[in-house]
């Protein structure tokens, strides 16, 4: 309720706002001013890149500065933001992310990862080592003054009231359009024992995600998701000045280059890292890594590769640093440069959830002491993970929205590079007769879940966590294999290639890479995007008949002979699925003899009918195999005679395995 | 232990054809349990072409796609049947046992009537046996295993990362080693209980603990030495299965596979023929006394006064 002014004495009630008016503007006048005073702004260092100037929009700088307590794996930091407002309109509220009070028992990526589970972890009980926390204990907007009473903690994505992932700030001022803002923030983060790839296990620690991070200003709007069990992160490009304080025998490594290290004579030393376009800034320590250093010549400069292995893996660093060496070859001939001076490679420790994770010119692998060669798992962690530094860490997509544009375009990389390493047939697994190839890895992803969710889709939003993966990165890598059979590989190769130097140190959406796509090719390809990335359709072909009869068959005393005998052939296939794709079918008849039909695949079926002097022997659905989003590979071709060999060595395993077992109970049961 | 092993290869050697009788009971019995795999394997390979990618080679993408398919159903429908008559397999086992452990400590070819009376006749013993085994066995796997549990947690902790693996060779081989003398141990009780036709299993069970104490080694390391070699002739079968046969080649896989799972079979026999071999030397031991002097009865005789010249 506003109270009623008092009629007599209006005049002295007139001075008295306007007196209070002034006097409530004074300080900001006096901010103002201060600001001004001291003008703020984003540093134009290239000291961490090949470029003599800065590559991307810098819309941070983050300097921080933390001193961290192994005993406790917890962490004290002073972080001073400076912000600039690229968003064309006074901004006076900021999001930040506090992604470590994800890990909270009521917090909403502990409750989805309860519910769904995820990559590490099911958490059957709660265990108080999980608990992660990142707490401001003051936050001050320099010129505004020390507002940490009014922060608030936010649920913008499901209301979650215990959920503390994102916390908001009012300013009392607002910060004009081109304008600056400089946040000076006291934190301290409770590491928990390695979860979603970051915190500590034994006397390692791979901190990722650890500090208040300011949200995105996106399409009009600020765009700060809380932290969700399949979700990933989104964050503005930026500088990095970042010292940490950890014991003296700790092995350190970080995102961006190093800038010094000074032993504190006290047991520690204090270490400090300078990123130049990076959007992330992550570090890891653990006193038992051993260093492999290597260089890789780019074409932008050479880029230094620190590859941080487990003692125990040290046979294995030139493996790492082979196939670190190889894609980032691949990547620039196929994509573009890669600017950065040093790329880290961390081997985490065995056993911990710090496995296979990208942050910017940091990436970590994941592998075993006794991987054989044939089993390439570390080469295909770390070229994912290596991909992540264009298809996350330069192409800088939203992965909460759109997880399918950075994992799924990273897939499909992956893909290529290690089938053009390793060759397709064996490119993941060749070892004792035994092989599978990345293709069928990221098939049989999305075969499992073909229609439960489209690739368009949030990614919290997701049926369960396994359509997340399935789509994200399956479903994605094999429709754009199989976009590259519509449009040629080249042409591919091209569009990827100009979608990478478009939108590199951007935040492009779905649409920016689908119509790069189409610009490139020449083509409209709505037709297949409107059903592979925005629908569930599925792809199934089926060979429903293939049989021949001898044309003469009603005669009487009728012979057949080989090469003489004319038969009828019908060949009947059709799509069981909703998905519509052109396709060609081969007919292959006795005499060697092949026909090749093409489909539009717009009818429910077709009927194809010959008149030779040869019987049907086989029909195939996708000859040059270039479709790899049919949900069945068995239906797509039929033989006219059977062939019972695959059966029969199956049978003969499953015979061998059964009487191996039976044997087994015997040998210790009686 | 090497006495050991050679008599009991006599004895194994000597009766080859309870090994084959037995092999081909558990290929029968594994073929009956594999119809439904078959069968459904079938219905979808053998008029595909895509099948050619587990003929040549084994493209493990298309073997889970092929386990996935919903016309294959799934797996538990495969697994169960086989499952079940490897039951069946262990139940005839302890059946048909009574008789082998007969032909064993028997010097001359048991008649097929011989040998199915000493089966039925014994059947109800082995299985008041195996229920001994079991509360023997059970506990002491279920504490060792449970220990083998801490000590990995233990080593889990550790930052030497081979530490956790080496803890679990080390665990299972001394679990394998505890287990193998409580199966020796009953071995030696089932061989007392058909070769002296003992009723009352639990002084059999008695009997072969004794022996199993007083021959530990012997017959421990027995048991072992032909358990590595049942382990060698895995490991060596199945590379050379790798090696040699062709990929495409069914008929080579089934003869390689099934000379592997013949030995296999026979390894555990030998150790059978180990256990009877161990225990016939204990019967045929007389036991040796020592042959104490006996003493004559002293008796006091009276000393008669000596008479003197006549």
């Amino acid at each position: 309720m506003i109270p009623k002014l008092p009629v007599r004495g209006t005049a002295l009630w007139r001075s008295l706002i306007a007196l209070s008016v002034v006097i409530s503007c004074w300080p900001a006048q006096l901010m103002a001013e201060e600001i001004h005073a001291t003008p703020l702004s984003i540093p134009n260092t290239v000291s961490a890149i090949n470029s003599s100037v800065p590559m991307s929009q810098r819309v941070v700088a983050y300097n921080i500065d933390a001193k961290y307590d192994p005993k406790t794996h917890s962490l004290d930091a002073d972080e001073v933001l400076t912000y600039h407002n690229l968003a064309g309109q006074p901004l006076d509220t900021f999001p930040f992310h506090l992604y470590l009070n994800g890990f909270q028992p009521k917090a909403t990526w502990i409750r989805e990862t309860k519910r769904e589970g995820t990559r590490d972890v099911n958490f059957e009980k709660w265990d108080s080592k999980d608990y992660g926390a990142d707490d401001i204990k003051r936050f001050e907007v320099v010129g505004q003054g020390d507002l940490t009473s009014q922060l608030q903690f936010i649920q913008p994505d499901d209301g979650n009231k215990d959920d503390k992932s994102v916390v908001q700030v009012h300013l009392a001022h607002p910060v004009p359009p081109d304008g600056y803002v400089q946040f000076r923030i006291k934190f301290h983060d409770q590491f928990p024992e390695t979860l979603e790839r970051t915190g500590w296990k034994r006397d390692f620690l791979l901190a990722g995600q650890w500090f208040p991070k300011v949200g995105v200003w996106w399409h009009g709007a600020w765009n700060c998701h809380q932290f969700h069990g399949s979700t990933e992160f989104f964050a503005d490009f930026g500088v990095y000045d970042v010292k940490v304080t950890v014991p003296q025998n700790e092995v350190f490594g970080a995102s961006g280059i190093e800038v010094s290290s000074v032993n504190n004579g006290d047991g520690t030393k204090t270490v400090a890292y300078h990123g130049d376009d990076i959007h992330d800034f992550a570090w890891t320590i653990s006193p038992r890594y051993k260093i492999l250093n290597d260089t890789f010549q780019g074409s932008m400069g050479p880029v230094a590769l620190k590859i941080m292995m487990q003692p125990g893996h040290w046979d294995q660093a030139e493996r790492h640093a082979r196939i670190l060496k190889e894609t980032l070859d691949r990547f620039e001939r196929w994509y573009g440069p890669y600017p950065y001076k040093t790329l880290t490679m961390v081997d985490p420790e065995p056993g911990s959830a710090a496995e296979g994770m990208e942050y910017p010119t940091f990436i970590t692998g994941g592998t075993n002491w006794w991987v054989p060669n044939g089993l390439r798992e570390p080469e295909l962690v770390v070229e994912h993970e290596f991909g992540h530094q264009y298809w996350y860490g330069m192409v800088a997509t939203n992965e909460f929205e759109d997880a399918w544009m950075d994992e799924g375009i990273n897939s499909y990389s992956e893909v290529k590079v290690l089938d053009s390493i390793f060759g397709q047939k064996g490119s993941v697994l060749d070892q004792w007769g035994i092989t599978m190839g990345e293709h069928d890895i990221q098939r049989n992803e999305y075969i499992s879940v073909a229609d439960l969710d489209p690739m368009a889709r949030n990614g919290w939003q997701y049926a369960n966590y396994n359509s997340y993966g399935g789509i994200t990165y399956g479903k994605t890598a094999m429709v754009l294999v199989t976009l590259e059979g519509v449009i040629g590989p080249d042409t591919m190769q091209k569009a990827m290639h100009t979608y990478f130097m478009r939108y590199r140190f951007t935040h492009p959406t779905k649409e920016d890479f689908l119509k790069t796509i189409e610009e490139v090719s020449g083509k409209d390809l709505r037709w297949y995007f409107n059903q592979a990335v925005y629908g569930t359709q599925i792809l199934d072909f089926d060979v429903m008949k293939a049989d021949s009869w001898p044309s003469d068959w009603y005669k009487e005393n009728f012979k057949e002979k080989k090469g003489e005998t004319e038969y009828d052939t019908e060949v009947l296939v059709r799509r069981k699925g909703e998905f519509i794709f052109p396709v060609d079918i081969d007919v292959k008849f006795d005499n060697g003899e092949k026909v090749r039909e093409h489909w539009d695949g717009q009818d429910r079926w077709v009927r194809y009918m010959y008149h030779k002097k040869a019987k049907v022997e086989s029909v195939e659905f996708d000859p040059d195999h270039k479709i790899f989003i049919d949900r069945n590979n068995f239906n797509n071709s039929y033989t006219a005679e059977a062939n019972m060999a695959p059966a029969r060595k199956l049978t003969n395993y499953w015979t061998f395995i059964n009487q191996f077992f039976a044997q087994f109970l015997s040998w210790w049961m009686v | 232990m090497a006495n050991l092993i050679a008599s009991a290869t006599h004895i194994a050697g000597r009766n080859k054809r309870y090994v084959v009788w037995f092999y081909l009971m558990n290929l029968l019995l594994a073929l009956i349990g594999s119809v439904a795999f078959s069968a459904n394997a079938h219905g979808i390979l053998d008029h595909s072409l895509y099948a050619d990618q587990l003929l040549h080679g084994f493209n493990l993408g298309a073997f889970i796609e092929l386990l996935a398919r919903p016309e294959f159903g799934p797996l538990s429908t495969s697994a169960i049947p086989a499952a079940m008559l490897a039951f069946v397999f262990f139940f005839l086992t302890m059946v048909f046992l009574p008789g082998v452990f007969l032909g064993y400590a028997s010097d001359h070819r048991i008649s097929r009537d011989e040998f199915y009376r000493t089966c039925g006749h014994n059947v109800w013993r082995f299985v008041r046996i195996f229920f001994f085994f079991l509360l023997i066995a059970g506990p002491t796997a279920a504490i060792l295993f449970g220990i083998q549990k801490g000590l990995l947690k233990l080593a889990d902790t550790s930052t030497y990362e081979k530490a956790y693996f080496y803890t679990h060779v080390a665990c299972m081989i001394v679990i394998f080693i505890i287990l193998t003398a409580i199966r020796a141990w009953f071995d030696l009780a089932e061989s007392d209980v058909v070769v002296s036709d003992r009723s009352a299993v639990r002084k059999s069970i008695a009997s072969g603990f004794r022996t199993t104490r007083r021959n530990g080694g012997r017959l421990l390391g027995s048991y072992v030495v032909i358990g590595v070699v049942a382990g060698i002739t895995l490991f060596v079968g199945l590379a050379l299965w790798e090696m040699i046969v062709p990929p495409g080649s069914v008929l080579g896989a089934f003869i390689v596979s099934q000379a592997i799972l013949l030995l296999l079979l026979a390894s555990r026999f030998w150790q059978r023929a180990a256990a009877v071999s161990l225990y016939l030397q204990q019967q045929a031991e007389v036991p040796l006394l020592e042959a104490t002097p006996v003493r004559a009865p002293v008796t006091e005789v009276p000393v008669a006064p000596q008479v003197s010249g006549t």
